[in-house]
């Protein structure tokens, strides 16, 4: 099964061309705006699989690179005038700094210190923006006055927006796919497996995780450009916080971490139970879809770490290790 | 100017007696059980909101309540551990950090869907009580809680050396498994750990509650500090957490008096990621502990 869904794999990419139509079928602006969010997620959790799930690197901070993208762009566009296309671009190559930056600082953590690395660099950046008021606005934020126009980035309907960032999934699929059939991607798999012996099989592990963060960082910016110029205001208590980054991994993990459908999965399923219990339960209880979101990722996480493409690629075994989870689990020496 | 200056260290003493209350449960249950525990500004939070309303319930003292909260959470904790950490012990690395990111979503939200987003206080006998001694002035309510704290450092020191179930602690914490070799009951003593580590969240909670108003998010803030401080101070290290939290107090109120209160919140992130890139083992860091980020 897992040997014909890998041969199929081109044929999957496919999916990613579809939602490219989606506004032929749709005209309705509300349910435009659903399939966008959809497509805005997949975008990001895909982004964040990149360094997060490829690489085991678990980071805590991409909304740092979400928020670099989105603030660069709109700042060029708002003071000198230069037009989104490019500044996402500049967004995009300030991020990969950052993110080069921060990896080249924190290589020799793992897991959960590299988690908490990554969460004090994004805090930093949030607190310099909320304090650099002249420029950014403080917690205020930017709001980008609305020029509909094709050079602007903006549109007068949803179906441009919903058309640019179904592109955007279907580039960060693609990255993904050609990063996971190449030589890079054999060395991500082997340092995330284990990184002492892949370090003993020659494999650049420093260059790889390098390589693969700032990848990651980049389409995370682009990201946040195309945020900006549809939803028009960015603030710093949303597109520079920590809810924004663990919502990026955790659509991910859901979906399933390391491969290229999986975090779309994700977002395709979380989505929409969040529109629903924030549509159905928004005046009684505000904090619910949250509060799913989390009891979701613990559960995923206890059950099926592979998240759910692993029900899709081993069926199985997955049932094998579910069953077999009720047996106490035998201690390693701690997690080492 | 002295004077000033004076003040200003007092000040930032107090708040990291605080910091070391708070942070050392966190260190407690890294360095025994190895789990980074992402919700422990959470269980501070509920430590508050438990506070907050068994004193609007019963209309007694927060302090007088302090005991039954250390309880409470005692037991809590020892829920969370059996039924969420205990499946994630030697589980893959996204299962160890992303359950408790997890834990702290869904405690926020609970608390935001009990409580709501405004900010509630704890009113006290001694809110807004400031002693004076030779010309510093003590908030009376800081006070009491860098005394319970350095007093709860103090015991749980004494309770790690001394006590036979602290030195099983500390067995554990050095080797896993030669500890359950000489039939330690690991298991058990994790479970102990984690509810420790809780009810100290707890205590902090408590004494915190008459301090700063609380809101469902406050542990966000709280759990951030509390890493930086077990990092600095050296994960696993109890008096660590003391010298950890006295240090970041101090530079968070220097930093706020001589460079503006904005730098102040940068300066404790910025010693983080300098003390995480030279000396990940922090001051008092356990042998090797720098390689336990995996």
């Amino acid at each position: 099964m897992a040997r014909m869904l890998d041969r199929f794999a081109p044929l999957a990419l496919l999916l990613f061309v579809l939602p490219l139509f989606a506004p032929l079928f749709v005209s309705d602006s509300y349910t435009l705006h659903f399939i966008w969010k959809i497509l805005f997620w997949a975008a990001l959790a895909s982004a964040w699989n990149l360094a997060g799930g490829y690489a085991g690197q678990f980071s805590l901070g991409h909304a740092a690179f979400f928020g670099i993208g989105a603030y660069t762009s709109v700042l060029l566009y708002l003071k000198l005038g230069i037009s989104p296309w490019l500044g996402m671009f500049v967004g995009g190559i300030l991020a990969v700094g950052f993110a080069l930056l921060i990896g080249a600082l924190t290589l020799r953590l793992r897991g959960a210190f590299f988690a908490l690395a990554t969460i004090a660099f994004a805090e930093v950046l949030r607190i310099a923006v909320v304090n650099l008021r002249d420029l950014t606005g403080g917690a205020e934020g930017l709001s980008v006055p609305f020029a509909p126009g094709l050079a602007n980035m903006m549109f007068s309907g949803r179906a441009g927006s919903v058309v640019l960032m179904a592109a955007l999934l279907l580039v960060i699929a693609l990255v993904t796919f050609a990063v996971e059939r190449s030589r890079l991607g054999y060395a991500l798999a082997a340092l995330k497996e284990d990184e002492e012996a892949a370090e003993a099989l020659g494999v650049d592990t420093i260059r790889a995780k390098l390589i693969s963060i700032a990848l990651s960082a980049f389409v995370s910016a682009l990201g946040g450009t195309a945020y900006a110029f549809y939803i028009l205001l960015i603030e710093p208590s949303t597109v520079l916080s920590i809810g924004m980054s663990v919502e990026m991994a955790l659509m991910a993990i859901i979906g399933g971490m390391g491969t290229v459908l999986g975090p779309a999965i994700g977002a395709i399923l979380i989505v929409p139970l969040s529109e629903y219990l924030r549509a159905e339960f928004a005046g009684t209880f505000q904090g619910l879809y949250l509060l799913v979101y989390g009891a979701i990722l613990i559960l995923m996480v206890m059950f099926m770490p592979n998240g759910l493409m692993s029900v899709v690629r081993d069926p199985r075994g997955t049932m094998r290790r579910l069953k077999r989870r009720r047996r106490p689990a035998r201690g390693r020496n701690g997690d080492a | 100017m002295t004077a000033i200056i004076l003040q200003v260290v007092v000040s930032g003493l107090l708040l990291g007696g605080i910091y070391a209350l708070v942070s050392v449960g966190l260190t407690l249950i890294f360095g025994v059980s190895r789990i980074k525990n992402f919700a422990h500004g959470d269980l501070v939070m509920v430590g508050m909101y438990v506070t907050y309303a068994l004193a609007s319930a019963t209309k007694l003292d927060p302090y007088l309540l302090a005991p039954l909260v250390v309880v409470l959470l005692f037991a809590f904790g020892l829920f969370l551990s059996f039924a969420l950490i205990r499946p994630i012990q030697g589980a893959p690395q996204v299962a160890q950090i992303f359950a408790t990111v997890g834990l702290g979503l869904v405690l926020q939200n609970l608390a935001l869907m009990i409580f709501g987003a405004d900010f509630r206080s704890t009113a006290s006998v001694v809110s807004g009580k400031v002693l004076r001694f030779a010309g510093l002035a003590l908030p009376a309510s800081l006070l009491i809680a860098f005394l319970v704290a350095m007093a709860v450092i103090g015991g749980l020191t004494a309770f790690l050396r001394l006590s036979l179930t602290g030195k099983a602690m500390r067995a554990i914490a050095q080797d896993r498994r030669a500890a359950s070799l000489m039939s330690i009951d690991v298991k058990r003593i994790d479970m102990l750990t984690f509810g420790l580590g809780a009810a100290c969240a707890g205590l902090a909670g408590a004494l915190l509650a008459p301090v700063y108003p609380v809101f469902p998010t406050i542990g966000v803030n709280l759990v951030l500090v509390c890493f930086v401080v077990v990092v600095l101070g050296g994960l696993g290290s109890v008096e660590g957490a003391l010298i950890g939290g006295l240090l970041i107090g101090l530079v968070e109120t220097l930093s706020g008096f001589f460079l503006g209160s904005a730098m102040s919140q940068i300066a404790y992130f910025l010693v983080f990621i300098a003390v995480l890139c030279l000396r990940p083992a922090g001051l008092f860091g356990q042998r090797g502990s720098e390689t336990l980020g995996s």
